[in-house]
């Protein structure tokens, strides 16, 4: 009778009118991002670039905030005071380098309760070894994850495809780019867009492949893309990464968003190989067959049917892409029934799937900017830099349009890349911090705290790698089962708190809680009060690792 | 026929004709020259034959006598038997034509030269210049003759859309529809370039009323019914959407896009049987249609026919899969080390 009560109060509450508000400058973010020429742009590094993170780096129980610079400045680490203020403290921890930054993702790859950074770049890619908090140390070399030639690596993910209790890592590679080789905005059919000379690429430009490095479980990596399948899906600009395990086998399976390419899927087979299968099951392609320009991705269970579903962005003149997860790992296009149709002047990068307003019902947050500056010469309805979406899950199977009054900082128009998801004031309320290109970062909060109840799960695993990455929590209150994984990367380029946050509604606890590790371990909490921070440890014997 | 455009001509023609001429080498020879007053005093000389006739008459087109020559030029294309001779006086006739404003002469030759020479970059050039400048006249004539005329305000429109100004495109198909609100296709045009202009709510509900009076002046409009049915969907209207596809069905048996449209609405609507069937119909219209091939997996795939699903994938794989020696081949290869020499 009580979970019926509570389903009524979900139902019956009274509309919360979401506002959005940038408190960017207000938090500490004064620093803008160079990325690329921001009038024109004459190279592609310049149009894809950088994402953001939301990691505790020093277990203090806030989030901290990384983010990826373009060349012309370093990434920074700003460290979160607990206050709402964050603190730029690069230089002491270690992280100051400059680059073609581009994508991050976080894990706690020695399993030593620190969470460890590792950084993408068109160059070489950076693993930073949390040292107890305090500061980071550049372990690349040491990790054998120095690259022998230069690569455009962007989107990462920590990952134990073999639950083996250590972290692998996959990193996606756009294409083969040189600033000697590479064409000049107008020198062949593939540089004009719209019939205006424009930077050169994808197309033309030459494919590069995928990695995938195995953990040795002694802090080191071995290049296994070859032997574990990857490589054979030679034919992709392949840009966001989002792990999960989509046909609910007990493996995390791959996707990667890929631009003008079929998008891919990489089923795990459990043998230490994959299967590229996005075709057959529904993800390589929109609805009508087509390759999109595909860039960041999401995933999440918008209709709380206990399947992870993909958001994919695209490029304007295409629809995003909703896949509905029917179970198994096979998907449906549900873009049109879902009301994601009509958007189709944006470039899509950073995006989440995020109970912002506690009702227990993920909506979904996609942030945009064109790649081609010159466009705004055209006077027409695409412009260079635009605003964001923000889709409210009715819990009806629509994701609902409210961008033009879910409040000022939807509305703000940037040249948006990768959006981080994250509580970073421990209130039990989402907030997303974005990085513009040439801009200081955005920082996505709710004016006023939403009336539901929450929780957020921070999970530890003990035989499961401590970040417990790959872990599927599904959470009974409140009349509905919500599924969430705990991830590393995702988005655009980006890590989002690897905590898990649920929205409540009017239930003032979790009825149950359902917990399955990697490696296929289960465990169920149950009765857990709402409005807390709750840490859940792995229950099994410690690994004579520890 | 001014000079300049002679020499062109001339160097134009120049290598095909070499090793042409046996029987007037003479002529022929200072016709190469660039020497034709030469030339055609030499070849009025020398013995009739086709090599004779076709020099002298290029000859004479290249010292300005177009006006006196065209047909002869024209004829000699008709008539000769050798395909150098053929094509040498085929396109010297389009040339002289084109020069002479001779549209309609022009455009016969030029399109039979076409037929006969399809990968010769100067005969499709030349078709190319006596299409566009017959084009230029026609619009010409049309703007100076009829320029209170709605098809003034179509045409203008229908260059605008091809410019991607779809603004401008808008506002003239808005007029040609206030001076003939009864012509058909122009609210179809304008309900797309509308759509094609911006995919903003307001602009689909536009678009929409556009397709709406189109079909009021057509009602066996197909592909209006089809528009209509799109932006019914995006508007989340499914219902809607569903019946007009089906109206467009009833009224265009054949209509792939609409049949396809109509088998995605009975797989939302649970009915995989009957978008199973459509969908074959669709790929049965078009073979080559990786999108039906597609719908067609995905439907088989969750009817759970997997063995179906599995042959319509490999037809797609294979009508995806890149011409041999495409040029995403070559481009693979940059940048890699020989094999051996690095980690792939």
């Amino acid at each position: 009778m009580r979970t019926l009560l509570a389903l009524a109060g979900l139902l019956a509450s009274e509309p919360y009118g979401i506002q959005f508000i940038n408190v960017a400058r207000d938090a500490g973010f004064v620093h803008a991002f160079p990325n690329g020429g921001h009038a024109g742009k004459k190279y592609i590094i310049e149009t894809t670039g950088s994402g953001v993170a939301w990691i505790d780096y020093d277990n203090d129980g806030f989030l901290d905030a990384f983010i990826v610079s373009g060349d012309g400045a370093s990434n920074r680490l700003y460290r979160n005071d607990g206050k709402g203020r964050f603190r730029d403290v690069t230089r002491e921890a270690g992280l100051e380098r400059s680059g073609w930054g581009k994508g991050v993702c976080a894990g706690d790859y020695d399993n030593d309760g620190f969470t460890d950074l590792f950084v993408t770049y068109w160059g070489q890619n950076a693993l930073y070894r949390n040292i107890e908090g305090k500061r980071f140390e550049d372990v690349t070399a040491k990790a054998g994850l120095t690259q022998d030639r230069v690569r455009y690596n962007t989107g990462c993910a920590f990952l134990d495809y073999d639950n083996d209790g250590h972290l692998d890592l996959f990193v996606s590679n756009y294409l083969k780019f040189d600033f000697n080789t590479t064409p000049k905005p107008g020198e062949n059919p593939y540089c004009y867009y719209m019939k205006i000379p424009v930077n050169c690429g994808p197309r033309g430009l030459p494919f590069d492949r995928n990695i995938l490095y195995r953990s040795n479980g002694d802090g080191t990596f071995t290049d296994v893309s070859e032997a574990a399948g990857v490589t054979r899906a030679e034919d992709s600009y392949s840009l966001g990464v989002l792990t999960g395990d989509f046909n609910g086998d007990g493996l995390i399976d791959i996707f990667v968003a890929s631009d003008q390419t079929p998008s891919l899927l990489f089923v795990n087979k459990g043998d230490g190989t994959f299967e590229e299968d996005a075709l057959l099951r529904g993800v390589a392609f929109d609805q009508d067959g087509k390759a999109t320009s595909g860039m960041g991705v999401a995933a999440g269970d918008y209709d709380n049917d206990g399947h992870i579903d993909i958001f994919r962005a695209n490029f304007s003149d295409e629809r995003q892409t909703l896949y509905r997860n029917r179970g198994e790992g096979e998907f449906d296009d549900a873009t049109v029934a879902a009301g994601l149709s009509h958007n189709m002047s944006y470039v899509g990068w950073g995006c989440g799937f995020a109970d912002f307003d506690n009702d227990g019902w993920e909506d979904l947050l996609l942030v945009n900017g064109h790649v081609f500056p010159e466009i705004d010469s055209l006077n027409i309805h695409i412009r260079y830099q635009q605003r964001a979406i923000f889709y409210h899950n009715g819990g009806n199977g629509k994701l609902e349009d409210i961008s033009e009054s879910a409040g000022p900082a939807i509305l703000e128009k940037h040249a948006a890349r990768g959006a981080a998801f994250g509580d970073y004031d421990n209130d039990g309320v989402l907030e997303a911090l974005v990085n513009n290109q040439n801009e200081t970062p955005s920082l996505f909060k709710l004016a006023r705290k939403p009336p539901g109840n929450w929780l957020l799960l921070k999970l530890e695993g003990v035989k499961a790698n401590r970040s417990a990455i790959g872990a599927i929590v599904r959470l009974t209150g409140g009349g509905l089962t919500q599924t969430r994984v705990v991830r590393s990367g995702g988005s655009y380029l980006s890590q989002s708190d690897l905590r898990l946050h649920f929205g409540l509604g009017a239930a003032d606890r979790a009825d149950r809680i359902e917990i399955v590790w990697p490696g296929g371990n289960r465990q169920v909490e149950e009765n857990i009060a709402a409005n807390r921070i709750v840490t859940i440890r792995e229950r099994t014997p410690p690994s004579p690792r520890r | 026929m001014p000079a300049l455009t002679l020499r062109c001509f001339a160097v134009l023609l120049g290598c095909a004709a070499m090793g042409a001429a046996q029987d007037p080498a003479h002529g022929i020879a200072l016709f190469h020259k660039g020497e034709y007053a030469q030339a055609k005093a030499a070849l009025e000389k020398a013995p009739a034959g086709e090599h004779q006739r076709v020099f002298l008459a290029l000859s004479r087109a290249a010292l300005g006598e177009c006006k006196t020559v065209a047909d002869d030029l024209g004829a000699l294309f008709q008539k000769t038997s050798d395909a150098d001779l053929r094509r040498l006086s085929g396109i010297a006739a389009v040339q002289c034509y084109v020069n002479l404003s001779r549209f309609d002469d022009a455009l016969p030759v030029a399109l039979r030269l076409k037929q006969l020479y399809p990968a010769d970059a100067d005969v499709l050039y030349q078709s190319a210049r006596a299409l566009m400048r017959s084009w230029n006249d026609v619009v010409f004539q049309m703007f100076q003759k009829t320029p209170a005329s709605f098809r003034v305000n179509q045409l203008s429109a229908e260059i605008f859309e091809i410019q991607g100004r779809y603004g401008e495109a808008i506002q003239e198909y808005g007029k040609a529809i206030e001076k003939n609100p009864r012509a058909l296709n122009l609210h179809f045009r304008l309900g797309r370039a509308v759509l094609m202009n911006s995919h903003a709510p307001e602009a689909l509900e536009a678009a929409r009323k556009e397709f709406e009076a189109e079909l009021a002046l057509n009602p066996g409009d197909a592909v209006a019914e089809y528009q209509v049915a799109l932006i019914l969907q995006a508007q989340q209207k499914g219902p809607e959407a569903t019946a007009r596809l089906e109206r467009a069905v009833a009224l265009n048996p054949e209509f792939p896009e609409a049949l396809q449209g109509l088998a995605k609405a009975r797989m939302e609507a649970k009915r995989p049987e009957e978008a199973i069937r459509l969908l074959e119909q669709v790929v049965r219209l078009q073979p080559s249609s990786e999108s039906a091939h597609y719908a067609l997996m995905v439907a088989y795939r969750n009817a759970g026919r997997r063995e179906d699903a599995a042959r319509q994938k490999a037809t797609l794989d294979k009508l995806r899969k890149p011409p041999e020696g495409e040029f995403t081949e070559f481009l693979k290869r940059i940048g890699e080390k020989p094999p051996g020499s690095e980690n792939k």
